[in-house]
C-alpha cells in the first residue's frame, strides 16, 4: 500500500491500512494534524463494520429489488463536519471537506 | 429551487428524496416506486444513525476531532452510489464528476447538519419535537 500516494490526493490529513478485523497496520499522518493514531484506529473499526453493512445492504437491496450496479462495493465514505474519511479494502484516507475529491479518493482507493 | 428538484435535473442522477421521522416518512422523485423509496429511506435513516452514533464514541476519544456531527455518507458500488447529506438522499450513476457536484450541491443546499439530527429527523411530526424526544 503506497500511503505517500494517498497523501497527495487534495486535502489529505491522513493515510492508513488496517486488518479484515478493522486493526491499524500503517499509518501517515499530516503534520500539524489534530488526529491521532487512536482516532485512526477507532476509525479503521468502524470502517470494517461500516464496509459490512454496505455490503449486507447492497446485497440485499439487489435481491428485493432486481436493480443492480451495487455489487461489488467499491468503497464507502463518512462525511463529518471538517473532514471525510473515505475507504476500500484495507485501505483508507482522510480528507479536508473543503478540497475533498470524492471521486480522485475512491478512485485511488482501487489502485493503491 | 428545492434540492431535490435541482438534483433531479442533473444528468445521471436515478433518484432524489427526503426522509423524516423513522424513514417511512419521505418524499422523492426519480426511478424508484413508492415502496423501493420507503425502504431506502428507512435505510437511509438507518445508516445515518449509526455512523452519528460512531461519530460520538470517536468524540469521546478525541474532542472536537472534526468528525461530529456527521454530514451525511457515500456508499460507492460498481455502477450506482448512494449518497446522503442529512435527511436527503441521491442515487447516481458513476459518472465522471457526478458524484463531486452531487455532494457539493448537497452539501451547499442542506447547510450545516447541527447537533439536534434526531430533532430534524423527527421535525415534521409538528409541535415540539424536542419535548416529545427528550
Amino acid at each position: 500500500m503506497n500511503l505517500e500516494k494517498m497523501m497527495e490526493l487534495p486535502g489529505a490529513m491522513a493515510a492508513f491500512t488496517y486488518t479484515d478485523k478493522g486493526e491499524l497496520q500503517s499509518h501517515v499522518l499530516r503534520e500539524g494534524t489534530e488526529l491521532t493514531p487512536q482516532v485512526l484506529d477507532l476509525l479503521a473499526r468502524s470502517c470494517v463494520a461500516n464496509l459490512a453493512i454496505a455490503s449486507m445492504e447492497a446485497r440485499g437491496w439487489e435481491a428485493v429489488t432486481g436493480q443492480g450496479g451495487f455489487q461489488p462495493l467499491k468503497g464507502f465514505s463518512v462525511v463529518g463536519l471538517e473532514w471525510s474519511v473515505v475507504v476500500n479494502g484495507n485501505c483508507g484516507v482522510i480528507v479536508k471537506n473543503r478540497d475533498a475529491d470524492y471521486e480522485a479518493a475512491f478512485n485511488a482507493l482501487q489502485t493503491v | 429551487m428545492h434540492i431535490v428538484k435541482q438534483l433531479m435535473a442533473i444528468p445521471g442522477v436515478i433518484a432524489a428524496g427526503e426522509y423524516a421521522y423513522r424513514g417511512d416518512r419521505f418524499s422523492f422523485q426519480g426511478a424508484l416506486t413508492d415502496e423501493f423509496a420507503r425502504m431506502a429511506s428507512i435505510l437511509c435513516r438507518a445508516n445515518t444513525l449509526s455512523v452519528n452514533m460512531q461519530s460520538e464514541i470517536f468524540d469521546s476519544f478525541a474532542e472536537n476531532c472534526g468528525c461530529r456531527p456527521v454530514q451525511g455518507w457515500i456508499v460507492h458500488g460498481a455502477n450506482v452510489t448512494v449518497c446522503t447529506v442529512g435527511n436527503y438522499f441521491a442515487f447516481i450513476e458513476n459518472r465522471e464528476e457526478l458524484l463531486n457536484d452531487v455532494m457539493t450541491i448537497m452539501r451547499a443546499k442542506v447547510g450545516d447538519i447541527h447537533e439536534d439530527l434526531l430533532a430534524n429527523l423527527y421535525a415534521k411530526l409538528g409541535g415540539d419535537t424536542k419535548e416529545a424526544l427528550y
